[in-house]
């Protein structure tokens, strides 16, 4: 029971720290980024090759550092330039974006199963309640929850955080009142692109990488923006976690129904409460 | 912004004969099986763009209705649950339905939130196909065993690149008459309207989320008659047929022929399948083919052919006396 909970929290914040940097990107761009898995994908990818030549935790700062400056430049040469257009606009190309980074990923690494082992520091095991429990699956659930206070402090103490939430709400009274909204977008957008690699490299020893692997998650992370309440942080993190659970159950008790038990859930919330949980801005 | 009204059902004639009888001068088999595909591409395309051109909303998960009529038809006639006619039926309706459904609960959403969930839809019915083994044997795909008769045509019929293309062509053509009778009518109108400006609509008196779920129903219908068409030619179904690589594929349709026109999504499938004749070789990489036509394709066209194609005659006509 405790075990099933527990590997729910690992899901929920993996799940999270994929999906706050959907929400930042929106909060700052008003666009969806689409390739949002290919990202995460990329993150575990390079992750893995960089682990297996010089360890885990140089994978995990290089590929943290790699998808920053991707984000940083998909923000420069895709959402900049493309701003005054249709978000649909955008969306189409990040999409498009999305099916040649899949592909791209296929040449490099091939499209077979290449599986990562964790840190040795955090191989173990840990037993709780008469169970055997991967330390490493406690280390990701520490992670996402550093993050999630790292990132709250960030956006309430913080100048910049409080750019960020400004323009969130009203991006355009921000850029009149002085802040560099170009300069803002471009560092929320490459710590987005950052926290879908962090993502990534974090999941990489739980799950077997293959190309298709940002698919599953991207729905979820779809979802959990959704149901949260567009651009609300609260509600991404609350969703995340609810999501995280009703995904890891329906593993358990229904395995091939599952990937539908997130959109059932999704569907009943915007019937309740059409905007989702939390209200952005609120 | 019109071609008169009466030139449409006669270029829209013309075109269905030259299409008659395209079987008898293409000798080539594999081209017409490429044309066959193409036109079933084109049916899916032109659902796609018809929800872009009455409710402004970009679908972004149209494999997932294709591949749900495809694998109701390959499903039911395998394991024997029901006549072939009904099946048929139950294909196109029951995706429908759903869309109906799902569009009452998400029609609300802006529209960029409507799009993520189109997405996230097609994906999960794709991740469940994929999981769920026992019911359509995962990712091998599933071998329909389509009865040898169906709705009183042989299974050959079906199958033959020759017969196939004209049931497809004939059923395209059916289609995009029928589309521009809606688009034309009262219901097209008020659809439009509220694409245009939701809140007005409101205010004037009429339920804005009912018209626009039928909308989304009638070209998820349209993707399903194009997945039910693909099981019947290829009887075999993989789960690629729900992969977000085809919802790309009909998007890029779409956006290359441009939606203002009800014809344009179809227009735009036929020049998508001679480009992809000419890429040959290169099909190994057909996705990021896909995602690089795409992207460039809504930078640099944004009307797409038909707009171009309508903009040109206009200014012919313009300057006619």
């Amino acid at each position: 029971m405790l075990i099933q909970l527990l590997n729910g929290l690992v899901y929920g914040g993996l799940l999270y720290v994929l999906s706050v940097g959907l929400v930042l990107i929106f909060g700052l761009r008003r666009v969806v980024n689409f390739a949002h898995g290919s990202l995460y994908m990329l993150g575990a990818y390079i992750g893995y090759t960089v682990a297996s030549l010089g360890g885990f935790w140089l994978g995990l700062v290089v590929s943290v550092f790699a998808l920053t400056v991707l984000g940083a430049l998909l923000d420069r040469f895709v959402f900049r330039p493309l701003q005054d257009e249709d978000p649909i606009v955008t969306m189409l190309v990040t999409f498009g974006l999305l099916l040649v980074l899949e592909d791209a990923v296929r040449t490099v690494w091939g499209k077979d199963f290449l599986t990562m082992a964790p840190p040795p520091s955090l191989s173990g095991v840990l037993l709780l309640t008469g169970t055997n429990f991967p330390v490493y699956r406690l280390a990701v659930i520490g992670i996402a929850i550093l993050v999630a206070i790292g990132l709250s402090l960030w956006l309430r103490l913080s100048r910049v955080g409080l750019y960020v939430r400004a323009s969130s709400v009203d991006p355009v009274t921000t850029g009149m009142q002085g802040v560099d909204t170009e300069r803002l977008s471009a560092t929320v957008v490459a710590i987005g692109a950052g926290l879908a690699g962090l993502s990534g490299t974090i999941s990489a020893p739980l799950v077997a990488l293959a190309p298709s692997m940002g698919g599953s998650i991207l729905i979820d992370s779809f979802v959990v923006v959704v149901t949260g309440g567009l651009g609300s942080f609260t509600g991404a993190f609350i969703a995340a976690m609810l999501i995280g659970q009703v995904h890891n159950w329906g593993v358990v008790f229904v395995p091939s129904a599952a990937p539908m038990i997130p959109l059932v859930l999704m569907v009943l919330v915007l019937i309740w409460r059409p905007s989702g949980l939390v209200r952005a801005g609120a | 912004m019109s071609i008169k009204r009466g030139v449409f059902p006669i270029v829209l004639l013309a075109i269905a004969i030259a299409g008659g009888v395209l079987p008898t001068l293409v000798g080539s088999a594999l081209l017409l099986t490429l044309l066959t595909q193409a036109v079933i591409n084109a049916i899916l395309a032109s659902g796609v763009g018809f929800l872009v051109r009455q409710n402004g909303l970009v679908s972004f998960g149209h494999a997932g209705f294709f591949g749900l009529g495809a694998y109701i038809v390959a499903l039911s006639a395998t394991y024997h649950v029901m006549p072939i006619g009904f099946a048929l039926a139950l294909a196109i309706l029951a995706p429908a339905l759903l869309a109906l459904l799902l569009g009452l609960a998400i029609l609300r959403l802006v529209g960029v939130a409507f799009s993520m969930l189109t997405l996230a839809v097609a994906q999960a019915f794709y991740e469940l196909v994929l999981h769920w083994r026992e019911l359509a044997n995962g990712d091998d795909g599933i071998a329909a065993e389509l009865p040898p008769r169906i709705l009183g045509l042989d299974l050959a019929m079906f199958q033959q690149p020759g017969s196939m293309f004209l049931i497809c062509w004939a059923m395209l053509i059916l289609l995009l008459f029928g589309l521009r009778l809606l688009v034309e009518s009262p219901f097209g109108t008020l659809t439009l309207a509220i694409r245009e400006n939701e809140e007005r609509a409101r205010f004037i008196g009429f339920e804005t989320i009912v018209p626009r779920a039928i909308v989304y129903a009638i070209s998820a219908a349209i993707a399903a008659l194009a997945g039910v068409l693909f099981t019947l030619y290829n009887g075999f179904v993989t789960p690629n047929v729900l992969y977000w690589s085809l919802s790309g594929e009909a998007l890029v349709m779409a956006v290359i022929g441009g939606t203002r026109a009800v014809w344009g999504p179809a227009l735009g499938a036929v020049i998508f399948f001679l480009f992809k004749d000419a890429a040959g070789d290169l099909t190994e990489h057909w996705p990021a083919i896909i995602g690089g036509t795409l992207i460039v394709v809504t930078v640099l066209l944004p009307r797409g052919v038909s707009g171009t194609i309508t903009m040109l005659l206009e200014r012919l006509g313009a300057r006619a006396p």
